[in-house]
């Protein structure tokens, strides 16, 4: 909110810090100053009120109160005290109906006959300007001048165009119409809250007047509103129509209700001095349940044990008093003092609110450092961070980059990557069509990484750890799952994190897949998992629409039993529909499936300390067979002196038959708790070798 | 043979060996004298028939000779060897380009994030994690921000489809706090590291989708000395030099009372640049005292529980450690940028 230096100056007994040091005080003791310009022989301030002191510092006066109280000035309030005419009774000449009384808890009315509308003097146009008001006429810039002065904002009505000179504060009726003063027009509902005359809503409670009863240069008398209206009902019809005043502001934050009266006063007396106005006699107010000031009990104790320093207790009560709160003497008992909260202050509530006040005022730099005073209870390991920065550090010495991506995926992208849209989660509010879902899959956005790099780059390997996100439509079962499951009304979202990842190249990468398996075989090992097997990708049906891979080079990741994720090459469909010329194999990794199955098997493998003795074994087998099969055998018949079989070439050339290939093995052979002699080793490897020829297709190289 | 014929031998092998220029020509020189048919060895031989009196003292002298010679050959090849070395170096082209492995780069975030994990874990913290979707109660209500309360507004919220759901993204790592005080009791200490999002138009320094840490302290009697005490070590930790910081009153409400921390800003040491808009002062976190009502809604007693919380920017912190000028860089995916780190 904008503030002139030179208004604030004239509730103060002395002069003002000059303007550059204001803003510094009061960035240290009340608020952030967001801007200072210098505008004549004046200063304007943008002020960052705090949502919870629009109640008492959205005003001059509530910025001077605070400066009175950090500078230690006397606070010099303006004159409220008006002469009325008494031949005129205000309750008269207006009705005013109040019908919700939680709606509107306060509505209070002055009438002024004969007043001249006209232009503002100099001095009254100067301050609104200042303050980024424009003036309109001499009558609506005091409703305006007021507002800016106390916090509590005004409106008027002409009263000869109320209909039955009546004011009622209802609820919209569905269907009801509103123009504004500003020619806008709104449909109505239930839920705005609006001041009718006998006929029509003629204005949006406290938020905007309507054009109707509008002042204008014919106006001779007018109803001036000061009211009170429920913060919630406010802020939902500002947000419900798309429109916010400096009214609205005010109201949805709350205002104290004892400020209509003041405010009213105040604005009376002005018309009166500058539009030659009478004042009819009373307010007619409605205010059926009156505001009375807070007590609360400060234990000073516990300023001293939430601040952490000591402050006099002589300082402490002056804060108080200077900021408004009244100290009742007579409550006090000893270490408590009883203090009285303004009704302005709808922002204190609780003793903590007071030890605020004591502390800002005081000085936070005066509050000395101290380190805690705690036992020492070691942190416990975060095993979920533990796991994620372990396969990160992985997947970089496998010469991965890492990359962090937007949460977010637009419609074409879903389209692309076969996502049924009704199944993704829509974001209600995005930003742009970029966000229009929540990412299911991390794969979307790392082959959009894919386009990107390939402009600078032929080959490159990237990974992401990342949520992603997914409906929960059977929540028992769902719940058996390691993933988080977040409730709404009607709605519940599955969080999975992912590590997915992908090796790129524009030209032909033969070994990419190869090689990709090799990097996620070392991870798994790495993280203590052992027993991984890779299974040909057989989607489900539902798999099948989303048509990320190219089932015939893609693999499902299994761990046992359990499937972990896929691996392989990325469907050629998606490529040429992201125009992207190149190999691109990726894999796609269930992190909280993996990382459960490392916390249970992470286990040590004990070391044998007798010596292993490696045979070499040679086959030849028909195109078609699988690494897999010819392990099984090797597996099956050597048991537990077959410590580990290394595939080192697969060859397939021109000398041996078009339809043949020829796998070579290294067999580590050891035995846990003897040497194996090289006969029981020859017999082994004997075995392994007839048991493999059983398979008439199956040829051992001797 | 008397002992005037073994000086000069000595003399003679002594000079040798010193004007040697290389290993072949000490060799040579070795042979010369202490080889198969070297003069030492021919002395030997003569001495077979020499009187067995002088033989005694001859050979006693001829035997120190030998190893005093010896001795010198060492040297002597040492120092060839090592001199032999410093040649080959002068042929060695130390400026030539390194042969690069092509390494794999962490995000610039990740590495700050562990940073920032390891000094406060180093002080005991312990590091929770909660959801990036959220309900109302845990992003809002919880934290003292019932339906409809004008501090909503303090966070642009992207809010899940239907809008009715009450699900959104988490607009702060605030909810953590209130998820991990639900299953643990105090005395607590944690961090919170994570994505959040805010419904809000992207520039060079403004994004939708930030890194936040949280922060919580609970226990019997902690308070805003404590809480200036620990921040101020990490900040000192993290930015490796002393640092000056100021907290200045704020609002929030899950905190009573609250403040905003500003470090003197560390490109002018608090004078006055266009880092610091001129202030002197870097904006870092907002941070308070927890307010009772949030530990109310988490059913501890605040009479007996207090602490701080506060929360700051990894992104903005990332920022500052390598001068990166533009936040959009981080979701770019753009190697250019990640390879650098």
């Amino acid at each position: 909110m904008k503030f002139s230096y030179n208004w604030l100056q004239e509730y103060l007994d002395k002069e003002l810090p000059s303007a550059k040091d204001l803003i510094s005080i009061l960035s240290l003791k009340s608020f952030e100053v967001e801007s200072i310009k210098k505008i004549n022989k004046d200063f304007v301030l943008d002020i960052d009120i705090t949502s919870n002191r629009v109640c008492d510092c959205s005003s001059h006066i509530g910025i001077a109160r605070e400066m009175a109280a950090i500078m230690d000035y006397k606070l010099r309030l303006p004159d409220f005290k008006i002469r009325e005419n008494s031949k005129l009774l205000a309750k008269d000449i207006v009705s005013i109906e109040v019908r919700d009384k939680e709606a509107c808890p306060r509505y209070s009315a002055r009438v002024i006959t004969d007043i001249k509308v006209d232009d503002s003097p100099d001095w009254l146009k100067k301050k609104l300007e200042i303050c980024g008001l424009q003036s309109i006429n001499n009558v609506v810039d005091i409703a305006n001048y007021v507002m800016l002065e106390t916090g509590q904002p005004l409106h008027i009505f002409d009263l000869d165009k109320l209909e039955h000179k009546k004011l009622i504060v209802r609820f919209a009726e569905k269907g009801e119409k509103i123009t504004t003063l500003d020619e806008q027009n709104f449909k109505l509902n239930e839920s705005i809250l609006v001041i009718a005359d006998a006929k029509r809503p003629v204005a949006l409670a406290g938020i905007k007047g309507g054009k109707g009863p509008g002042v204008d240069s014919q106006t001779k008398t007018i109803v001036l509103e000061s009211a009170n209206f429920n913060p919630v009902i406010i802020r939902k019809a500002s947000q419900f129509l798309k429109l916010k005043t400096d009214a609205s502001w005010r109201f949805e934050h709350g205002i104290d209700a004892n400020l209509t009266e003041p405010a009213i006063n105040r604005a009376a007396k002005l018309i009166q001095e500058l539009a030659s106005g009478k004042i009819a006699q009373g307010i007619v107010d409605f205010y059926p349940e009156k505001i009375k000031p807070k007590k609360i009990f400060l234990d000073i104790d516990n300023v001293e044990k939430l601040l952490g320093g000591r402050i006099p207790l002589k300082q402490i009560k002056n804060i108080l008093t200077k900021l408004g709160f009244k100290l009742i003497a007579s409550k006090t008992v000893s270490g408590k003092i009883a203090v009285e909260v303004p009704t302005s202050r709808l922002d204190i509530s609780i003793p903590e609110d007071l030890i605020e006040e004591i502390g800002r005022i005081y000085g936070y730099e005066k509050i000395p450092v101290a380190a805690p005073k705690i036992c020492l209870i070691p942190p416990e390991k975060n095993m979920n961070i533990f796991w994620e920065e372990f396969s990160k550090d992985i997947l970089q010495e496998n010469r991965f980059s890492e990359v962090l991506n937007y949460s977010f995926i637009s419609e074409a992208q879903a389209k692309t990557f076969g996502y049924e849209i009704d199944k993704l989660l829509e974001i209600e509010n995005p930003l742009s069509s970029n966000q229009q879902y929540l990412c299911p899959s991390l794969v979307p956005n790392l082959m959009r990484n894919v386009e990107t790099n390939f402009n600078y780059f032929s080959e490159f390997k990237i990974f992401e750890m990342g949520k992603i996100f997914s409906r929960a439509t059977n929540l028992r079962k769902q719940k058996s799952k390691p993933q988080t499951v977040v409730q709404g009304n009607g709605l519940a979202v599955i969080e999975q994190r992912f590590l997915s990842g992908l090796i790129a190249r524009t030209k032909d990468g033969n070994q990419s897949f190869y090689e990709l398996k090799g990097v996620i075989d070392d991870l798994l090992n790495k993280m203590g998992i052992t027993n991984v097997w890779y299974d040909e990708y057989e989607p489900t049906p539902e798999q099948t629409k989303i048509c990320v891979w190219d089932i015939g080079k893609s693999a499902e990741i299994k761990v046992n039993d359990k499937e972990v994720g896929f691996l392989g090459q990325i469907s050629p469909k998606i490529l040429k529909k992201l125009d992207i010329t190149g190999d691109v194999v990726l894999f796609d990794i269930d992190f909280d499936t993996l990382q459960k199955l490392v916390s249970e098997e992470h286990e040590y493998q004990l070391i044998s300390p007798y010596p292993s003795a490696m045979r070499d074994l040679s086959i030849l087998v028909p195109k078609e067979t699988k690494v897999v099969d010819v392990f099984n055998v090797m597996n099956r018949i050597g048991g537990s002196l077959v410590r580990d079989i290394d595939l080192f070439d697969i060859y397939q050339g021109d000398e041996l038959h078009g339809d043949k290939k020829s796998f070579a093995f290294h067999i580590v052979y050891q035995a846990k708790d003897r040497t194996l002699e090289s006969k029981e080793i020859e017999t082994i490897h004997g075995k392994i070798v007839k048991a493999l020829e059983q398979n008439l297709e199956w040829e051992v190289r001797k | 043979m008397n002992d005037i014929d073994l000086k000069n031998l000595r003399n003679q092998a002594e000079q040798e060996i010193k004007k040697a220029k290389n290993l072949n020509e000490l060799n040579k020189v070795f042979k010369e004298y202490l080889g198969k048919k070297g003069q030492v060895s021919l002395i030997f031989k003569k001495l077979k028939n020499a009187a067995p009196k002088q033989r005694i003292s001859v050979r006693k002298e001829l035997n120190s000779l030998k190893s005093f010679l010896q001795l010198e050959f060492k040297k002597k090849q040492e120092q060839l060897e090592i001199s032999n070395s410093v040649e080959q170096k002068t042929w060695f082209d130390v400026t030539a380009p390194g042969h690069k492995e092509q390494m794999g780069h962490l995000h610039p975030l990740t590495i700050v994030k562990r940073e920032i994990m390891i000094i406060f874990q180093e002080m005991g913290f312990e590091v929770a994690q909660g959801p990036e979707v959220e309900n109302d109660w845990y992003n809002f209500d919880a934290l003292n921000m019932p339906k409809h309360h004008p501090a909503r507004d303090m966070w642009d919220t992207f809010w899940l489809k239907p809008r009715k759901s009450d699900l959104l993204l988490r607009t702060h790592t605030s909810p953590v706090q209130i998820r991990y005080m639900e299953k643990h009791k105090p005395p607590l200490k944690i961090i919170a590291p994570g994505k959040v999002f805010r419904h809000e138009a992207t520039d060079a320094s403004h994004e939708f989708q930030l890194y936040q840490l949280e922060g919580l302290m609970i226990d019997r009697d902690i308070s805003v000395s404590n809480f200036k005490a620990i921040i101020y070590e990490f900040l000192k930790r993290f930015f490796k030099k002393n640092v000056s910081i100021r907290l200045r009153p704020s609002y929030f409400p899950f905190t009573e009372p609250s403040f905003e921390i500003d470090m003197g800003c560390t490109a002018c040491e608090g004078k006055g640049c266009s880092v610091c808009s001129q202030t002197g002062w870097l904006e870092m976190a907002g941070a308070g005292m927890v307010n009772p009502n949030v530990l109310k809604n988490v059913g501890l007693d605040s009479k007996e529980w207090q602490g701080f919380a506060f929360g700051f920017g990894i992104d903005r912190l990332t920022m500052m450690r390598y001068k990166i000028p533009e936040i959009r860089l981080f979701h770019s995916g753009d190697l250019r940028f990640l390879k650098q780190f």
